[in-house]
This record gives C-alpha cells, sequence and structure tokens, in this order.
C-alpha cells in the first residue's frame, strides 16, 4: 500500500495562486502610483483602479483547495481502505486505536479524503523535476565550503599513532576526552521512572 | 510489540558488570524462560556439539585442531551404520542449492558520538555519555563529527568498495524503548561506499579447504554508517533498564550480496570481515563484545530448475527463492549452525509441498531449529525519508587517497608473503601467527627473521630454513611458554631468540639445550646466551662414532630383556627408552638423539628410521 511520500514539495506552484499573486502586486502596484509623482519612460500606465473595485474583485474566491478534496456528497472514488490497514498504519504511528465503529469510521473516511488529495496533486506533471528535500545552499561554493578534506581532518588524524616495526598497525589514541559541556544532561532527572542509574520502561501494561 | 531480541540480547551480556547481585539472581534463572531469546554467556559452555571453533577469538590454531579431530571422528563413523544418512543428505543438497545474504553491524572506533559531541563508551556508568541530541529532547540538533569518518573509510577501502563522493543520511521510523527519537538515522537511498568485493581463500577456512574448490568472491553492495540504540536490560517479566550511553554510537553495516552458497562459507565471511575491520583499526571489540552483530537471508531454490519458473530477485541476483531474515546471531559459530539449521528448514518445508514465508526468525545456541519472530502481517514499514536536519556528506578525494595509501597490509597479503619461499610457512601457521596477540605476535617474529638473516648472511642453505626455523620457536616453543600468560616481547628478546636459534642451526648445542636456554630467559636470566652457554658448558661436544658405539653398547647390556622384546618382538618403541638412557648416561648436551638411536639400530640390525 503506497501512500506516498508526503515531503516532496514540487517546484511548479499552481497556476491559480500565481493569479492571486499577480493580483496583489497589481494592487500594491497601484498604490504606489497613487502615490508618486514620478513616471519612468517606458512603461505602460494602467489604467488607475479604484479601492472598491478591488474589494468587489476579492470577495468571490475563483478557486479554492476544496477542489482537490472529493466532494462531500458522492463517495471517494479512491482505493478502499480496510479496517485492518487503518489498525496497522495506527500501530505503526503509535496512536490509539478507534475506540467505537463511529469513531473509525470518521476516520476511515477522513484518510479517504486525504488518498483523494494526494491523487489530485500526483497529476501535476513533475517529469525532470528534482524533489525538494530542504531548503538548502547548494551552489558550488557551498558544497566546495562543506567539502571534508585533509586539513579539516588533520586534528583526528594526528591522535593515531603507528604502532609496530615490521607489522605496522594503526592505533587510535584513547585518551580521555572532554566533553563535559554536552554531557552535562541530567538524563535521570526527566525521567519518569527509575531503576538506580537506568531509566525504566514497562513493556505491558500493569495487571491492574 | 515489535520485537527487537538481539539488540536485547547483545545489551544483557554485554551490560552485565552494572546489575546488582540481587537482580542478576532475580533474572539469572528466569533468563532461559523469557520470550525474548537472551543469551548468556555461560550458556556456550552448554554446547555438546563441537563442530566449529566456538570462539572466533580462540587460537585458530585450536579450530584447526578441532577441524582435523572432526575429520578423523567422522571417517571413523563413516565406517559404521551412518553412511546412509550422510548419503541422505547429500542427494538433498545436490538438488537444492543455499543462497545467503549477509548484513553485519559494527561498532566504529572513534573518540565522539556520531550526532554528538558526547564521547563513546563501553563500559561505563550508565547514562553519563549523553548529549542532549542522543536523548532527542525536543529542538536539539545533529551536529555531525566528521572524525567517524575515518574508520568508516577505512573500512570501505579494506573491502575494495567505490567512496561515493556525496551521501545523505535518512531516517528509518519505528518505535521501540532503546530508540528516543522513535526513528534510527541511516543511509537508506545514498550510502557513502557501494561495490565493494571480499574474496575468501583456502587459508580462511578452519579445514584449509574452501568448499566451492577455490577462492570465493563475494560482493558487496554498500556500506552504510549508522545510529547504534541504547543497551536494554530485561528484568522479567516486563521491565526493560535503559542506558542511553550507546546511543548514537557510529556503525557501519555492510551487506553482502546474495553470493555465498554454503554455511560455511558465510561464516568463513563473517570471520574475515571482522578480521579485515580489527586489521584497519576500525572497530575495536569482535563479535564477543557485542561490537559486530550478522543478520543473514536464508533461501534455497532447485538447482535445476525449469525455466518457466520465476524466481525473486534480490540486488540484481535473480531466480532466488522465498528468503527468511534471522537475527540474534552472536558469533561465528551461531551463523553456521543457523543457516544450516534453516536450510533443512527450508528443505523440508518445500519437499512436503509447504511454501516458505518471508518472516523474520531466531536462533539461540544449542537449539535445533530458528524460531519464527515476526511474521509478514508484522513486517515494520520504515517510511524512509532523508533526513532534512542533516547536510549531506561531501568527501574530498585528498582525503580517500591518503587513506587509501596509509591503509595498513592486510592478511591476505600477509599470508602469501609468509607462505612463499621468503619464509616458508604452512597457511595454518601464518594465519596463527596474524591472529595472535593482535599482531604483536608477527611483529616478533619478523624482528627475530631480521636477526637470523644478519647472522647467516653469507650461509645460502641456512638462510632458506631461517624462516621455517624461526616460526617453529615463535610460536611453538615460546607459544607454549606463555600459554597461562599475556604475550610480552620483553620477556624473551627478540635478539636472545635469535641468537639462540643461530645457536642451533650451526649445531653448537642439541635442540634439548636450546629449549632449556629459553625457559631460562623466560624465567629472567639475564645473561647473554653466548655467556650461559660457557657458564653452563652446554656446548654440544658431538661424540664420534666410536663413542657412540660404546655408550650404546653399553647401555644394551643392562637390559638384555628388553633388547630380546625389540629384536624378536617388534617391539620398536622401546628403543626410545634406550636413547634416554644414553643420554642420561651422558654430559648435557653432548649426546643427539638422532645420532643415539640411528646407533642403537644399527647394532640391534634394525631397519633405519625415516628421516623426519
Amino acid at each position: 500500500m503506497a501512500f506516498g511520500h508526503l515531503f516532496i514539495f514540487k517546484r511548479a506552484l499552481f497556476t491559480p495562486f500565481q493569479d492571486l499573486v499577480f493580483l496583489r502586486n497589481l494592487f500594491l502596484g497601484t498604490q504606489l502610483r497613487l502615490t508618486s509623482s514620478v513616471q519612468r519612460p517606458g512603461t505602460t500606465v494602467s489604467k488607475e483602479v479604484r479601492p472598491e473595485v478591488l474589494e468587489q474583485l476579492f470577495l468571490n474566491p475563483t478557486w479554492s483547495v476544496e477542489s482537490l478534496l472529493p466532494p462531500k456528497m458522492h463517495p471517494s472514488d479512491g482505493p478502499k481502505i480496510t479496517s485492518q490497514q487503518l489498525h496497522h498504519l495506527l500501530r505503526l504511528s503509535a496512536l490509539p486505536l478507534p475506540e467505537n465503529p463511529e469513531e473509525e469510521k470518521k476516520m476511515l473516511d477522513t484518510l479517504s479524503a486525504q488518498l483523494h488529495f494526494v491523487g489530485e496533486i500526483q497529476q501535476v506533471n513533475t517529469t525532470g523535476v528534482k524533489p525538494l528535500r530542504v531548503i538548502r545552499d547548494e551552489t558550488a561554493a557551498a558544497e566546495q565550503e562543506q567539502t571534508i578534506t585533509l586539513q579539516t581532518l588533520r586534528e583526528a588524524l594526528t591522535k593515531e599513532k603507528a604502532i609496530g616495526k615490521h607489522h605496522k598497525r594503526i592505533q587510535r589514541q584513547t585518551d580521555p576526552v572532554d566533553a563535559r559541556n554536552t554531557e552535562d544532561l541530567d538524563v535521570l532527572g526527566f525521567a519518569e521512572k527509575k531503576v538506580g542509574k537506568y531509566l525504566m520502561v514497562e513493556s505491558q501494561r500493569p495487571q491492574e | 510489540m515489535l520485537a527487537h531480541p538481539f539488540r536485547t540480547a547483545l545489551a544483557a551480556f554485554s551490560n552485565r558488570p552494572y546489575i546488582c547481585q540481587s537482580c542478576l539472581c532475580r533474572v539469572k534463572p528466569q533468563l532461559l524462560a523469557s520470550r525474548h531469546p537472551v543469551i548468556k554467556i555461560t550458556s556456550r559452555a552448554l554446547q555438546t556439539q563441537d563442530n566449529a571453533p566456538n570462539k572466533d577469538n580462540a587460537p585458530f590454531r585450536k579450530s584447526l585442531k578441532d577441524a582435523a579431530k572432526q575429520k578423523r571422528k567422522q571417517e571413523r563413523e563413516n565406517a559404521g551404520a551412518s553412511k546412509k544418512s550422510q548419503k541422505g543428505k547429500d542427494t538433498r543438497l545436490e538438488k537444492w542449492e543455499l543462497t545467503v545474504g549477509i548484513e553485519i553491524h559494527a561498532e566504529l572506533n572513534t573518540a565522539r558520538k556520531l550526532f554528538s559531541s558526547a564521547t563513546t563508551s563501553v563500559n561505563e556508568l550508565p547514562n553519563t555519555h549523553v548529549a542532549l541530541f542522543d536523548a532527542a529532547f525536543p529542538g536539539s540538533q545533529p551536529h555531525f563529527q566528521i572524525e567517524t569518518l575515518i574508520p568508516a573509510l577505512r573500512s570501505a577501502l579494506a573491502l575494495s568498495c567505490n567512496i561515493q563522493q556525496k551521501s545523505t543520511f535518512d531516517r528509518k521510523h519505528y518505535f521501540y524503548q532503546d530508540q528516543p527519537a522513535g526513528y534510527q538515522i541511516t543511509q537508506y537511498y545514498e550510502p557513502f561506499a557501494r561495490d565493494g568485493h571480499i574474496t575468501l581463500y583456502p587459508h580462511d577456512f578452519p579445514s584449509g579447504v574452501s568448499p566451492e574448490g577455490g577462492p570465493v568472491t563475494i560482493g558487496i553492495r554498500q556500506i552504510q554508517i549508522e545510529q547504534d540504540t541504547a543497551k536494554t536490560v530485561l528484568q522479567p517479566p516486563s521491565t526493560y533498564l535503559l542506558d542511553f550511553n550507546r546511543v548514537s554510537h557510529p556503525l557501519i553495516e555492510i551487506i553482502t550480496l546474495p553470493h555465498i552458497h554454503n554455511a560455511s562459507t558465510a561464516a568463513a565471511c563473517v570471520r574475515k570481515i571482522q578480521g579485515i575491520l580489527k586489521a584497519v583499526n576500525a572497530v575495536t571489540a569482535g563479535m564477543e563484545m557485542g561490537g559486530l552483530r550478522a543478520d543473514v537471508n536464508v533461501s534455497v531454490r532447485e538447482r535445476n530448475a525449469q525455466a518457466g519458473v520465476a524466481g525473486l530477485s534480490y540486488y540484481g541476483v535473480s531466480g532466488l527463492g522465498q528468503r527468511t531474515e534471522i537475527k540474534n546471531l552472536a558469533s561465528v559459530k551461531a551463523v553456521e549452525e543457523a543457516i544450516i539449521a534453516e536450510r533443512d528448514r527450508q528443505i523440508g518445508l518445500l519437499e512436503s509441498g509447504g511454501v516458505v514465508e518471508g518472516e523474520t526468525r531466531g536462533w539461540t545456541i544449542g537449539s535445533k531449529t530458528t524460531k519464527r519472530l515476526r511474521g509478514k502481517e508484522g513486517e515494520i514499514d520504515y517510511r524512509y525519508m532523508p533526513d532534512p536536519d542533516i547536510a549531506p556528506i561531501i568527501v574530498g578525494n585528498d582525503v580517500v587517497e591518503h587513506l587509501r595509501e596509509t591503509l595498513p597490509m592486510l592478511s591476505d597479503d600477509y599470508i602469501q608473503k609468509l607462505v612463499s619461499k621468503e619464509y616458508g610457512l604452512t597457511s595454518k601457521d601464518a594465519s596463527t601467527l596474524l591472529l595472535l596477540d593482535d599482531g604483536d605476535r608477527l611483529d616478533y617474529y619478523f624482528d627475530v627473521v631480521e636477526n637470523l638473516r644478519s647472522t647467516f648472511s653469507g650461509t645460502r642453505d641456512v638462510l632458506s630454513r631461517v624462516g621455517k626455523v624461526a616460526g617453529n620457536w615463535v610460536l611453538m616453543e615460546l607459544g607454549g611458554l606463555f600459554k597461562n600468560e599475556e604475550w610480552s616481547s620483553s620477556r624473551v628478546p627478540s635478539d636472545a631468540l635469535a641468537a639462540i636459534i643461530a645457536h642451533l642451526l650451526r649445531k653448537q648445542i642439541t635442540g634439548r639445550t636450546a629449549k632449556l636456554l629459553l625457559s631460562m630467559k623466560f624465567e629472567g636470566d639475564a645473561r647473554l646466551v653466548e655467556h650461559i652457554i660457557i657458564d653452563d658448558d652446554m656446548i654440544l661436544r658431538p661424540l664420534s662414532r666410536q663413542e657412540y658405539t660404546a655408550l650404546a653398547e653399553k647401555v644394551l647390556e643392562g637390559k638384555p630383556d628388553m633388547v630380546r622384546d625389540i629384536v624378536e618382538n617388534q617391539q620398536h618403541q622401546k628403543l626410545k627408552w634406550f636413547v634416554g638412557q644414553m643420554m642420561a648416561r651422558s654430559a648435557e648436551g653432548t649426546v643427539e638423539p638422532g645420532a643415539a638411536e640411528a646407533t642403537l639400530r644399527e647394532l640391534l640390525q634394525l631397519p633405519p628410521l625415516e628421516q623426519k
């Protein structure tokens, strides 16, 4: 059962959203033009738009994310999810199982709607688009800086010595390392239950 | 309940020093009865079948001796009635082919952990080396410690892998009490090393013979860096005690391709990989200490399968049967036995018309079959996801080249060198020398040989024997003296041993005198070897032929009935007693046993002894 990897955000944006952005920029632009008196050569001057007209324009949305969800009246045409699959998923996520059949039906309906949503999103053509994992500096200069070189490892390599006269071997020096600033965490102080220097966990519910 | 008994098991026995005596008393009788197979070290002593070496850091020589002993025992048994069952087994194996893939997890030898600068530890007070990220405190961030790459890269280079310039980390999600974050950080999509291989030669097998006939090359699909989990101690019935010192300790996972078709090959492969990792100082603790763990995937298929039957394919090897995974293998012997048991179970199942299910099974030492741990319905969906908090690792070429050039010489090259005419050792002796005392014994051996070479640089015929003789003395004689003690190369300095051997080779002293000298130096005699020989008058004054004959006649006269036994009843062993008598009656170091025996045989008109 593939639910897709929801972390994949496509770089291609939706067209309706782009329309909204354009309109917003236009509105801001007109506000600015109303206050400035300088007209730069080569620019087209658009007709002056009054705020009331724009307000009217924004009253009725032209698109909503609801269009990606299944219609409320008709049953979803997505894949049917069994109760067993739902229970398996809840166990994987360490979430509590539904207490009664109504709650289970509600969960199944929500899940079904979410699957429909994912299906709609997967309609977008993403051939040739690499999935974005995280927003990070991926320029060549940044990669160069992040490369691990002999220089960056130099200190670690000095902590080894070569032993043996004929049969040469490497041995890492096991001098004590000072890590007090990271290890000063009082792990046991945050533990709910502990036994001596250990944290304690019950893997079964205690018999009442 | 997601079961991870192998971690529990290893946690249990590697954590023993911390359990108070009352807990131990409570835990001991319950352990064998607990649902999760928890391994106790003492249970190893209960093994009744001693097929192969039962400790992988015991002298390899012992395992070689055991294998030879086992072979002789089997030959004796085969002469009896058990020939039939052996035949049955062989025909089954002719029909079915076994395929095994191995996954090895090894703890890296680093000062600090993988994603935090807390220190790594083996047996320290519980929960004293834990950073915020190790305990998965909300808001804590990982800080990748680059020095963990050094042992990881060395392992990959020693296993002939291609180092990937860029590799990334992924999250493997599952809930268990030994994992505070709810996911393990590993390298699923882009590991740092791919496409390596390891070759097993006949000397890597205890019997000295490779089951496939010649050297076996096993491909390594990839090596990845990942985090270790916490140590858990089970207090029955269901309480776990957690020690987070080990969380985020760097591990490498080595995944082989399913190229192994023999249980003994698999065991040899695990032993060899462990040896290689130790040789490059990437790991310090072996399987015994819980520093190395192996999981195996076992499947069988018919050798002469029809073309139409579609098999499963794993990592590019196609036509395979359904595999099961065996976890919880804590020693090389366990690997071999578990694979044999699982192979027989699967063959039995398939021959009786059943179907092998893809499940996870466990093995305890001393059991006959593997036990099911979880089936397909309990299969875990790990939902692998690239970890957005960790930057990709970009390794520069200069690092890889430097580590490749400074990589220590590996066991295969050493054994080749030692077996060649240059040193002339047997492959058994060479393997033993490599394994003893973390390589110190080998270093000492090379020193002795160098010393002897400079002494005998003129005489070519003696020079060719120097390696073999030195090998005998370092392994057998000196080894025997060190039997119950820890090795020290200063106890008998290499130049002292070289001097003793030099005198022996020049026939200035007898073999017995040489052994005596050795034990004198071992006990702390500070005089130079030459001085001891002169002071204690140990020089061999070889007797002339007449002197030998006269002595022999005198000794024979004393016991005429024994002489009769030897000559008439062919009891040639009694000759040795006469030799002893001749040696006892003359000064120390004057009678050579070989010459004495030859003289006696001549006198009694017996056939001469074959040259050894």
